[in-house]
């Protein structure tokens, strides 16, 4: 019996493979099972390889998994594509599709020799019983749920649910598919049973969505009223949720004629006095850069998601990677800080998004939301969030005496000023991307420059001490370490609980906020450091570059950066940490010792 | 939307000094708005006014609205954020032809297609003048400037045309000259339901061709009203509108007799009707509840 | 004519000194205008000459709103600034930055043969006596004003004959 199963499929797009698994998942949760789903797809529009990763588990999980547990390959082409996405070890049930005519003992896995390898007639049995091949994916939700105890009933209640309007026919089509698949399960069990332990949580509610639509309800949540964008993937959807919602808040969306006036329109609502956001991928974070200079002159608050993709320009658009942490960071000319943060879940998405706006709106500044492509479109099974525990934090506002000759950028003992809003009596004020004295007046005198740039940075220094945009886990002296965010930070933490259950003495930070770098959390946290790693998804290990531009880091904390549609297995890192182990005690033995 | 109460010019005149040079039209068109708003009423505080970047788009601070000096070619979309932000302000939007033609182009045809009630106001010397008199957009083709020593190769744009055709409910065009006819248009383009545009000939005083200044101006001028012409034919003005760098015609050149609803209107027609449908916002995670 | 639907053949005593006092009032305006830029652009002498000029406008609006107020009361106007544009006003790109006094009293020199232009053209139209008086009134003040400024041009030394825009710095890019 299994306590957690790792799924792999893929096929072509007119497979429905993506589609099985948001069904297996969503069966999943009815079960009381924990999940995550993420899909990865070819750069074709219709019609290319798609696939998708469904984790399922009685505890909750922390990243989509390593080493797949059960491969389904519907064609192989099309599983190969994908590459370390799905990686098959010794541990994978390899299933795939008969009608391809390869023999189990000839599968196209160089190096590898599966635990068992299974072609099933996937494709006949779908023409069979259904009378369509189109209904394979429904015999696979069926193997499955023969082999591995998962959605025997619920599966075929979603699919019941979702086609309830198309009529009884494709429903009992369906029915007959999923039956055969479950049927053919039985007939052939496996070696060793892999069936999923009965989850103890059956029955409560959870919630199911990915981190765009998170985002975007945070967003709301938060007070947001107006959303400026312009598609582009992976962040679309978060546009797409709010021309659902937003209007039924007294907000507004618009879909606008490119990036920058995406960003401009929701300068001009943060002016107007409302909250707003605009979100993005890496090339139309590029072209708002100067829209985002001048959001931070002006100090209006301001969100920007950046769901980031494989770059530079076009680069990977459909796949994951944590490269744009310069770009966000060093976003736009000029001496400024722009705070970057950075969800690792779509759970935490949630808060992640209400912070940013917080933060946005009591320093008067926009801020960077570093999402990713698997965050942004993987789906999660969640517990309920209880929403009253968040606090909204809103811009202040000059009242009384402030509206007696208002000043708009009035230097402050903290460098916040009131800030007005068109509408509101005696507040009237230029705004700019001029430099300007306090009144809001245009200058160009270098002292005023001076004091404006200290007034718009030191604005910061409290924010570096928001020690709750940290996370720290593991033993607090541990000698050995490792850093990481966004969606490597899953794939760490359960590295960190395999780690400890192997007797290693580790420790993991996990940084929600990214910039301003706040030294102090920092230098706390090497306090006891010896050996560590930086693990990140970009080929030139930006978050260790950036750490070490501000910070003079360990001798022994190192990086380890790869390119994006890489992903790191738990693993892979529990391996370096082993290395990194054996690397300290070397050098303690070596001290023990004098040098030649 | 607070009552309108008596303002007079003066009441939208800032402390600020313009920058602009000795005899720029520039200063009368910042007196034209002081005029228009002052007939039309609204508070200064009521009033959002934004610009992008160039001479021209000095003009909000010269006023006691709430003025943005944004930054190059994108006052418009920062207007319409702030149109839609809050329907109930007035937002005006002004800058050069470099401004608008040029860097911001593409965002004209989107705002006019939107009809969000903007009213946007290019003051066209057809030169860049902060950048000390480069070509630009509305430039005559063959114009000698510091970056088109042996004359410009380019045609330049027709502003007006370009406004009817993207299907502008208003546009008009008037000079600094006649400093009271350009507040009339003006007041009518704040006026007018929907977005308006009003390009006014500025000349630039510093960098400007002989034939630009005022004396060449006048002497090519027109009023269409003298000329007969029937604002609600927007085929006679865009016949009219051709003729733009040759003629300067002055007067709405098209007023939409039948104003089409705008987008700032049909938002709050759809947050009205939606707004029943609102989870409280507490709850707003209950969308993603499978069950 | 710088002038919109006047209608000069039906033109009344009263309307026609309403005009009279718009005509001042928008060169007035002008001349203050002026007088601001060039404060605003460290050129004082030009600045303390517009200013002069608006005094004289002002003067002779008010000279002309006596007459009006006595002749017919507070009766209201049914003429309008909307008529009428640089008549007596100067363009307004008649200032230049670093004007020399010289130059600012040949733009007003220039602007006062522009309205005695003004009244030329008109008398011919005219039917009403009272107003053909009025505008032939007009008319020769605008030639005492050109001697005005005539007068204040023969008190300047003698013209260098240089080009003040040899000596100024170039303007400055921003």
């Amino acid at each position: 019996m299994r306590k957690d199963l790792v799924f792999g499929m893929a096929g072509s797009g007119g497979d429905g493979i993506v589609s099985a698994g948001d069904s297996l998942l969503q069966a999943a949760a009815a079960e009381g099972y924990h999940g995550v789903m993420t899909k990865s797809f070819g750069s074709q529009i219709r019609g290319g390889e798609s696939s998708c990763r469904v984790r399922i588990s009685t505890d909750p999980i922390l990243n989509p998994g390593g080493n797949l547990d059960v491969a389904v390959a519907l064609n192989w082409d099309d599983f190969l594509k994908f590459g370390a996405e799905l990686p098959v070890s010794g541990t994978t049930v390899v299933i795939y599709e008969a009608a391809t005519g390869v023999a189990e003992n000839e599968i196209p896995l160089v190096g590898v020799t599966p635990l068992q390898v299974i072609a099933v007639p996937i494709a006949a049995m779908a023409k069979e019983t259904a009378g369509t091949e189109r209904a394979k994916n429904t015999v696979v939700l069926g193997l499955i749920a023969g082999w591995f105890g998962i959605g025997a009933v619920a599966v075929m209640k979603g699919i019941r649910k979702k086609l309830a309007k198309k009529g009884e026919e494709l429903v009992e089509a369906n029915q007959r598919a999923f039956d055969a698949g479950r049927a053919f399960a039985m007939a052939h069990p496996l070696k060793a049973s892999m069936n999923i332990v009965a989850s103890e949580t059956k029955g409560d509610v959870k919630l199911i969505t990915d981190g765009n639509d998170m985002c975007a309800a945070a967003a709301i949540f938060a007070g947001c009223q107006f959303f400026g964008g312009y598609p582009i993937t992976p962040s679309t959807e978060i546009m797409q949720f709010f021309t659902d919602h937003v209007w039924k808040y007294g907000g507004a969306v618009l879909q606008a004629e490119d990036e920058i006036a995406g960003i401009g329109a929701a300068i001009g609502a943060s002016f107007a006095g409302k909250k707003a956001m605009t979100a993005t991928s890496g090339p139309g974070l590029s072209l708002k850069g100067e829209m985002m200079g001048l959001a931070s002159i002006a100090e209006l608050p301001l969100v920007i998601v950046d769901v980031q993709r494989g770059g530079p320009s076009t680069g990977l658009p459909t796949k994951t990677e944590q490269s744009d942490l310069f770009a966000a960071a060093f976003s736009a000319h000029g001496d400024v800080i722009r705070p970057v943060l950075a969800p690792t879940s779509v759970a935490d998405t949630f808060r992640i998004t209400i912070e940013a706006f917080n933060i946005a709106e009591y320093y008067q500044t926009p801020v960077i939301v570093l999402s990713d492509q698997e965050i942004a479109s993987r789906k999660e099974t969640m517990d309920p969030i209880d929403t009253t525990q968040f606090k909204i934090i809103n811009r202040l506002r000059p009242a009384g005496a402030d509206l007696v000759d208002y000043k708009r950028f009035k230097q402050t003992e903290n460098h916040i000023s009131p800030i007005s809003h068109p509408g509101m009596l005696g507040g009237t004020y230029l705004a700019s991307g001029i430099e300007h004295v306090e009144s809001g007046a245009p200058t160009n005198s270098g002292s005023v420059h001076t004091r404006m740039n200290e007034k718009r940075t030191r604005k910061f220094d409290s924010l570096k001490d928001r020690k709750d945009l940290f996370e720290v886990t593991g033993d607090p002296h541990a000698p050995i370490a490792m850093i990481a965010w966004g969606s490597v930070a899953g794939v760490c933490r359960e590295a960190l609980a395999m780690a400890q259950a192997e007797g290693l003495n580790v420790k993991l930070l996990v940084p929600y906020l990214l910039y301003p770098v706040a030294e102090g959390v920092y230098n706390d946290f090497f306090g006891s450091v010896q050996k560590g790693l930086v693990i990140e998804q970009t080929h030139l290990a930006q978050t260790f570059k950036l750490l070490r531009m501000h910070l003079d880091l360990p001798k022994g904390l190192r990086s380890l950066a790869r390119s994006g549609a890489n992903p790191f297995l738990p693993g892979e890192i529990v391996a370096a940490l082993h290395q990194l182990l054996s690397e300290l005690q070397r050098s303690h033995e070596g001290k023990l010792q004098p040098q030649e | 939307m607070s009552a309108t109460c008596e303002f007079q010019a003066k009441d939208y005149k800032s402390d600020l000094k313009p920058i602009w040079c000795p005899g720029c039209g520039d200063f009368s068109v910042v007196q034209g708005i002081y005029r228009a708003l002052a007939a039309i009423g609204r508070p200064p505080h009521e009033i959002a006014f934004v610009s992008g970047i160039g001479c021209s788009s000095r003009i909000p601070g010269y006023t006691t609205a709430y003025g943005f000096n944004t930054i190059h070619g994108r006052a418009l979309p920062i207007a319409q954020g702030i149109k839609l932000a809050n329907p109930d302000l007035l937002v005006l939007a002004a800058g050069g032809d470099g401004d608008g033609f040029s860097i911001g182009g593409g965002h004209i045809a989107h705002l006019v297609r939107r009809n969000i009630d903007i009213t946007y106001i290019v003051m066209d010397n057809q030169i860049y003048g902060l950048t000390k008199g480069q070509l630009s957009p509305t430039s005559q083709k063959g114009r000698v400037t510091c970056t088109s020593r042996f004359g410009s190769l380019e045609q330049p744009v027709n502003p007006l045309l370009y406004m009817l055709a993207y299907g502008a409910g208003f546009v008009a065009q008037a000079s600094p000259t006649d400093l009271v006819g350009m507040a009339a248009i003006i007041e009518e383009a704040i006026r007018f339901p929907g977005f308006s545009f009003v390009n006014i000939q500025s000349p630039c005083v510093t960098y400007g061709e002989e034939a630009q200044q005022i004396k060449g101006l006048k002497a090519i001028s027109e009023s269409l009203v003298a000329l007969g012409h029937n604002p609600a034919d927007r085929l006679a003005a865009m016949d009219l509108a051709q003729h733009y760098g040759e003629k300067m015609h002055l007067g709405v050149f098209y007023r939409n007799p039948e104003p089409a609803p705008t987008y700032d209107g049909l938002v709050r027609e759809r947050q009205a009707l939606l707004s029943k449908d609102a989870l409280p916002k507490e709850r707003i995670l209950d969308l993603f509840i499978k069950k | 004519m710088p002038s919109k639907g006047i209608d000069f053949a039906n033109l009344s005593l009263m309307d026609a000194l309403d005009l009279a006092i718009l005509v001042e009032d928008e060169a007035l305006v002008r001349y203050e205008d002026f007088a601001a830029q060039m404060d605003q652009h460290r050129t004082p002498d030009a600045a303390k000459f517009f200013r002069y000029m608006a005094e004289n406008e002002a003067k002779h609006g008010e000279q002309l709103a006596v007459r009006r107020a006595e002749l017919f009361g507070s009766a209201p106007p049914t003429v309008s600034r909307a008529l009428i544009f640089d008549i007596e006003a100067p363009d307004f790109d008649a200032a230049r930055a670093f004007m020399s006094p010289r130059q600012a009293m040949q733009a007003a020199l220039a602007s006062e043969v522009k309205a005695h232009a003004f009244f030329v053209a008109a008398l011919p139209v005219l039917k009403n006596a009272e107003v053909k008086a009025l505008f032939e009134e007009l008319r020769d003040e605008e030639i005492l004003h050109q001697d005005l400024v005539k007068v204040e041009l023969a008190k300047l030394p003698p013209d260098s004959g240089l080009s003040d825009d040899d000596f100024v710095d170039e303007p400055a890019a921003q």
